[in-house]
Order: C-alpha cells, then structure tokens, then sequence
C-alpha cells in the first residue's frame, strides 16, 4: 500500500454458514476514483454515484459513519432513484473536500440536508440510461423504463442492464432537474435494510483510526497536561527506556496560544515503534508542567457559580406579562432547582489518527467526524496548501460529537512533520476522558405560580451554563448562544401569558464541546420534570396536564427563526405524546411495584416521547421496560431509526443514572470506566419503539431520543415513591 | 524475551518483553486487529479474546501468562461459530461496531457453556462488555436466535 487512500467497499448481506466464504471488502487504491478492471468508461452524474461498465454502482458517502447508519441510508437513497438492484450497490467512503457539500457530520441532519441533493443524483443517472436505451432502441425515453438494474421497453419486451449502457449514457448531458420518483413507487426510502458495514464489523474486519499500519509508520503515545493550558517542561525519561530499542524518543507540544478551538493541548508525545513501547515509557516520564490560571478550576465550586446564577435575572431572552410580580406576589409558587453535571462522549474508540507529512503536503486518516474541517484546521496551522492536505475519515469507533474536533489529528500531523515519517497517534482512555470536549454542566431553575385550574398564570425559568463559544470560538462569549437555548429553552412548548425566559453563562476551565443532543439533554430534564410537578400540584395526570399547557397552541417559536417546512408543531409533539400513552398502557394499572415516568421533547427538528418502567422494589429503581415513539418526518431505513431510538434510550439512561465527572486543581478526577460509570447490558431495558408513518420532511434521528431519558426516568422514580430527584445523575 | 504462543490454531514465536499485554501482541506484533483496545484496564470488554475457551482481557493479560495457551480472536469466529455471526448481521447488532469483536467473543464463549441462556444469564455474561451505542438489546436477540437455531 502506498497511499492512505482508503476506499471502504462495503456491501451487506453476506452471510457466512458456509464458512470458507470470506470477504475482502476493504481495498486501498492509488486514488479515490474507482477504477474498474477493464478499464471502460463509467457513468458519474454526481460526485456521490458512479455505475462502472459492470454494473457496480459505488455510491460515495460523504458523511461520516460512526454507527448511525448514514453509510446505508445514502446508499438507499441513491438506489430509490436509480432503479438500482440492491446487490450490486457499494459504499465508499469520501475524503474531505469541498465538492461534496458540507461534511460536518454532526446536528443529525446528514438525511435532513442531502436526502434531495441524493435523489437528484439517482434520478439523473437513471434518466441517462433511459435515454441511451431509448436511444439504441430508437424509441422514445418515455416509452422505457428503469428498474432491477436494467432500462426495459415493454412494448417491445427488450431490456438492456446497467452496465451495458454506462459507455453510451456517460456521452450524454447530465439532466439539471431530473424527474424524482413520487413517494408511492419507494421500493428502499423508509424500509428496514442491514447495515452495509455488518459483515465486517461481525467478523472483525471493518476498518478503524487504530487498525491501519503504513511502512516505516511509528506509535505516538500522548501525555496530556494534567491542566488545560499548561506545557511541558522539564522531561526526565527513565534509563529503562533508553535502553528498549523500541523507543524512539519524546516530542513535546505546547498549549496553542489564544483561543482553545480544535489545537492540540500541552503534551508529550512518547514516540515508539509499537504501541504498548509508549504505552510504558509514557508512565514513567517525569514531567514538569508550566502554571496555568486553569489549575483553580474545582467543579463543586463552578456548581455552585451556576446555582448563584440562576438566583437572580439573568440575559432576558423572552418576555410576556409581567411574570416577576405575579410571582413576587403569589401566595404559593413552585420554585425548583434542576442540576446536571459534567458528561464525556467516551466513545469506544479512543482518538487515534494516522498522519503521513512528506515535505508540505500531508495524507491523513482518521475517524473523524467532519475531514473537511480537518483539512481546514491543518492548512491554518501548518500553513500547507490545500490541494496538499488530503484526510480521509475511517469508520468511527462511536464519536457522539468528541470526533468533529481534530486535536487529535493536528498532533498526528505535527509530530509527522517533526519525526519525518508516518505516525499514528494513541490515546488511552485516560488521554479521552481528561481531554474531552465535556457535555457542559448546567442548573436551571423554575418558578410558576398556579390558577385556581391548576394550569401556570405566571412562569421564570432561567438557566446557567458555559457557552461552546467560550471554548470554540472566543474565550469572551460567555453567555450561552442563541442556538444552544433554542435546544429546548427558548424554543419551550411549555408557554404562559405571564413569562420570563432568562439564561446566565459563565467560563469553565476545561473545554466544552457539543455531545448526542447537546443541551437539550439539560433541557428538556428540567423542563419535563418541572411539569410533571406541577401536574401534581394541580392533582393532575402528567400527560394529560402537558396536552392542557398546549390547548390552542399551534407552533413554538424560539430565538431563531424556523427552517421553511420544520417549524415546530404542538400537533406533532401531542401525537408523539398520545401515542406513547396507548403503547406504555399508561393509564392501565400497574401490577404493584412498578411505576411509570413520561417525558417528551422535540430537538433536530423531531419529536420524541419516551416512557419508562421502574422497578420499585429495586432501591436502584431498575429501568425494566422503555416506550419511544419518533416522529422524524419522513425516514429512509427504517431499521436504523429504531435501533437510534434503542441506542438513545441506553445512551439517556447514562446519563440519567450514574455519569458523572469532576475536577479538582484543574484535574479531571475521573479517568477510566471505573469512575466514569456508563450503562451496561444489565442497565437496558426492554425497548419498543413505534415510527410515525409521516410525509414530512426529513429530520434528525441521531440525538433526538437522548434528551427525554433522563427526565423520564426522575419521573418513574417519583411516582413509583421516591423523593423527587432533581439533580442528575439520578442514582 | 523468546514467547511461543498459539492464536487460531497457528504458533507464533515472538521476541516481546514478558509484560507485554496480549492486546498489544495481537494488534502490533501479529497485525490481528479486530480485537480492539477501549481502556486498558479490563473494565470494557473491547478486547476481549478466548483463551482456552474462556472469555478473557487481552489488555490486562501478559503474553508470559499465555505462551503455550490457545488463544482464539475475532478472526477465527467466522469459522468457529459462523451462525453466531450470522445472527450478528441479521439482528442488525452492530452501530459503530468497535466493541463488538468482544462481544462477540464473550457471547461465543457463553455459548460454548451454556447452550440456551436466559436474558439473566446473558446480562450476567455480558455485564463486562460495554457497548456506548447501547445495542445490548439486539445483542441478546442475537445470542437468543443463535440459540434456537442450534436446537
């Protein structure tokens, strides 16, 4: 192998019982265009298809694929429109580069943005081939056509594959506004299909960050500096290993100046032949750290600057009536305080990345979740030209946000450039959970005075949390942003004629960064646990009370103004809602011991309702049974938003029952998955998951079933005869 | 130091120091990379391998430990207990697959012993094997249907 190039080949449906089947599906080419055997000319319409003189149709992926299935969506997409047969579709996987649209693979909008531009691309081949038939035959095109792989004229009862017609199709003009097939010819859009990469990941041969090896190639084993913004100094490496001659030797990396953004952190790199080499001379460097202002960075105490936060008015983001004197004066008020801690992506996969810098161009691979981007940040810091600069995204391990952010790459790169070969860079577990983007802490606090209906007259929530601008974009930006509140705050579908809607920041002394559902996950937990106490304030059902805050409501309107054709709907959260009720059996009565806990939120531009089951009798309250039903307008693989919703509930239920980090002098204190606890298979609970059949627009799958977990399940915790647990985790 | 060790059924004779992890010795020195690392202290399950038949953390678990033990990794499954892995892609199991070569190694070596596992038995078999995609349901779908098709 002599490039980094990596085409990931997948196909799906191989099944293995006979056992001497074994499938390559992985080939590294010299370039990323396909290149067919015989050398034929093949048919590309569109950056995102080519269908080869064989009949092959590779469709090319420029999202990542971190286990959200896009891999096998787009492929289905594309397939819709070109009358493809299923089988003779491959995936590959697209490098970083700007003529594919955007690649940030993150805000689960891969569908949302490209379901269109992917249909488009489908039908234009298709109507290429129709053409070249039509053409052969001396026909007219609408006569012909296209499905199962070939252009049929049925009067005639002729029919010509695929393949046969790539030569002549690949002659014609590419149609700019090709007719899409109407919705009730979909033969793939919305059904359930394998994932394309399932062979290889069930046989140990898809392809991670960590899994490819280049000549010459050495292992960068990281130390990070225990505080963020501090660098190397002194460097004592032990006589033991300047005696391995597998240890190459040490580079140390200093804090970026300014804005924290995607550099690396203060480090020192442990260069080695093989990985466990760095791994040991890495314990035992003796290193000394420069001072940074970080190091009196305590967690308990950012808690308690958030709940001082949220005591008094903050930047007023919404304001009807005169909420403040109603609440001033009421006679009995609700006030409740909600509080969520520090979390981690902790994806399986820890970072790695492989860097190759020959003179000044660099090739890059590595699980990350935008290459674009990637490509982008190294040519700012390395000052390569782009045409220079290739990165090409392997399979990612899990990401949940961590893998839109490059440090890890730009580590991978400098040391390349310094070692003068290719390098892969290792993180440990210790290395993820210290240098995370963190899920940001929050506290949020609600106010409501009650009508002699039970219904709110007057509401104040506030919120208090540090900004992912303060670490992405500038150290001052503070306040929380326009677009983190309208992830469930200020776009609340809880309304009052009387309301204030208030939001405070302040600067932590690590970094934040955007985690599966963002702030919605604090959001939608003090939102929704705030109305199931007021629903028991007013002696009501909690389901039936948030249908009573929605009578006559239409849409929500938060910050920013609604994307045309996803604005947000009560019509569709009250759905979401009922029909979780009928699948949990919600008002049935529970065999004793078990209880049940509602909650519901719309983020990415979905809607989710999630009912829990505990079990009462479990001090631990055991999650035993889980409800979801989606509404994420119209979806292409059925299957896979199923198994979103699945991953979301376990995901949630992390977070809601033990995780949580903390630091102390600027340190994290949690470092591995003894202190970080995450859930486990005897954690997850039965799940049934229900999809609204809707003609909508497509939205978000990803993150939108993580938010209602949480709150859910301090929901089931009270009604099953627990206190009222306002502070996650819940356990 | 000189190690002789025996992975899917081929004998190696490697010249690592004695502490090295068997992960390590898989992934750099044999180039057998399905067994994957997740945190180097045993406490996720990425790495998971058999020795023996048993289920085992290769992170955790020195080279010096194993010489003359049989070792078996992800890569001998397929010809171990194909159905299993056809049970895996049929379920659909997988998100982004990286702990699933030692889930499917923990769930192998359950089935080895125990030929129809109740969903307590595959909880308590699987408690060490963390999936951060959450896909432990179809996991226990997959293990269920291998099961009954081995009736």
């Amino acid at each position: 192998m002599n490039s980094l190039h990596l085409r990931n080949l997948s196909r799906r449906n191989f099944l293995v019982s006979s056992s001497a089947l074994v499938v390559g599906s992985y080939a590294y080419t010299t370039g990323f265009n396909p290149v067919f055997a015989n050398g034929t000319q093949s048919l590309s319409p569109s950056v995102y298809l080519e269908v080869g003189a064989d009949g092959t149709v590779t469709v090319t992926c420029h999202r990542s694929e971190m286990g959200q299935g896009i891999k096998t969506a787009v492929a289905q997409v594309v397939c819709e429109e070109l009358e493809a047969d299923w089988d003779q579709v491959v995936v590959a996987q697209a490098e970083g580069d700007a003529k594919y649209g955007d690649q940030n693979t993150d805000g689960s909008r891969s569908i949302k943005n490209f379901f269109v531009p992917l249909r488009n691309a489908g039908a234009a081949a298709r109507e290429m081939l129709v053409q070249a038939a039509a053409d052969s035959w001396g026909v007219a095109p609408d006569e012909c056509e296209a499905r199962e792989h070939a252009v049929h004229h049925e009067t005639s009862a002729r029919s010509i594959p695929f393949g046969e017609l790539v030569n002549a199709a690949s002659k014609l003009d590419v149609p700019t506004n090709p007719t899409l097939k109407a919705r009730e010819n979909w033969n793939h859009i919305g059904k359930a299909r394998i994932h394309v990469d399932a062979y290889d990941v069930a046989t140990g041969t898809a392809t991670y960050g960590a899994d490819v090896t280049l000549p010459n190639m050495a292992i960068a084993v990281m130390v990070h500096a225990p505080v963020l913004g501090s660098s190397p100094l002194e460097v004592k490496v032990p006589d033991s290993a300047n005696e391995n001659a597998r240890f190459i030797g040490i580079e140390k990396i200093n804090a970026a100046p300014g804005p924290i953004g995607f550099n690396p952190v203060g480090s020192v790199a442990v260069i080695a032949e093989d990985t466990y080499t760095g791994i040991r001379v890495a314990k035992d460097l003796e290193i000394t750290w420069s001072e940074s202002p970080n190091r009196t960075f305590d967690s308990d105490t950012f808690q308690q600057s958030l709940r001082d936060g949220v005591k008094s008015t903050g930047k007023v983001w919404h304001e009807v009536g005169d909420a403040d004197a109603l609440l001033s004066n009421a006679e009995e008020k609700i006030d409740a305080v909600y509080e969520t801690p520090f979390l981690s992506h902790a994806p399986m996969e820890p970072p790695s990345a492989i860097a190759n810098v020959v003179d000044d161009s660099v090739e890059v691979l590595a699980p990350v979740q935008d290459p674009q981007t990637t490509r982008n940040t190294i040519v700012g810091v390395q000052g390569f030209a782009i045409e220079n600069v290739k990165v090409t995204p392997t399979l990612l391990g899990g990401a949940f946000g961590r893998k839109s952010k490059p440090d890890f790459v730009l580590e991978a790169v400098e040391l390349s450039k310094r070692l003068k070969r290719p390098i892969r860079v290792q993180w440990q577990r210790e290395n993820d959970l210290q240098y995370d983007y963190f899920h940001a802490p929050s506290v949020q606090r609600y106010e409501a005075t009650l009508g002699e209906d039970g219904m709110p007259i007057a509401w104040r929530q506030r919120t208090a949390f540090p900004s992912i601008m303060s670490t992405v974009a500038a150290p001052n930006m503070v306040e929380p942003a326009n677009w983190e509140l309208d992830m469930g705050f200020t776009n609340t579908p809880y309304r009052c004629e009387n309301q204030s809607i208030e939001a405070t920041g302040l600067k932590a002394g690590v970094r934040i960064g955007w985690l599966r559902s963002v702030c919605n996950i604090f959001h939608a937990f003090g939102a929704n646990v705030f109305i199931d106490e007021l629903a028991e304030k007013a002696g009501m059902d909690p389901i039936d009370y948030r249908l009573a805050m929605w009578k006559g409501m239409d849409t929500v309107q938060g910050a920013l103004p609604s994307e045309p054709g996803h604005e947000f709907k009560i019509e569709r959260l009250r759905n979401v809602l009922n029909r979780v009720r009928a699948n949990s059996n919600w008002d049935e009565k529970l065999a004793a011991g078990r209880a049940l806990g509602v909650a519901v939120h719309h983020s990415f531009l979905s809607y989710v309702a999630t009912v829990l089951e505990v079990d009462a009798s479990d001090p631990d309250y055991r999650v035993t049974d889980a409800h979801v039903v989606l509404d994420c307008g119209t979806y292409v693989n059925a299957d896979t938003c199923v198994a979103q919703m699945e991953g979301a509930v376990v995901f949630g239920l992390s977070a809601a029952q033990r995780a949580k980090l903390t630091f102390k002098d600027g340190a994290i204190q949690e470092n591995n998955f003894d202190g970080y606890l995450i859930a486990r298979m005897p954690d997850a609970p039965s799940i049934s998951v229900e999809l609204v059949n809707s003609e909508q627009l497509p939205a978000g799958v990803g993150e939108p079933g993580v938010p209602p977990v949480a709150p859910a399940l301090s929901n089931a915790i009270y009604r099953a005869g627990g206190d009222r647990r306002r502070s996650l985790p819940l356990i | 130091m000189a190690i002789t060790m025996k992975v899917n059924g081929m004998e190696h004779q490697l010249d690592v120091d004695e502490d090295t992890p068997l992960l390590w010795v898989l992934r750099d020195h044999l180039s057998l990379v399905g067994t994957k690392f997740g945190c180097g202290r045993g406490l996720c399950g990425a790495c998971t391998v058999q020795i023996d038949g048993t289920p085992t953390r290769s992170c955790l678990t020195t080279v010096a430990a194993v010489s003359g033990r049989n070792i078996s990794t992800i890569e001998s499954l397929v010809e171990q207990q194909p159905d299993l892995i056809d049970a895996w892609v049929e379920e659909n199991v997988a998100q982004c697959g990286y702990c699933q070569s030692g889930q499917l190694m923990s769930a192998a070596a359950l089935l080895a012993t125990n030929a129809a596992p109740s969903d307590e038995e595959i909880d308590s078999a699987m408690a060490g094997n963390i999936c951060r995609c959450g896909t432990y349901g179809r996991i226990r779908k997959a293990i269920h249907r291998t099961a009954e098709g081995r009736q």
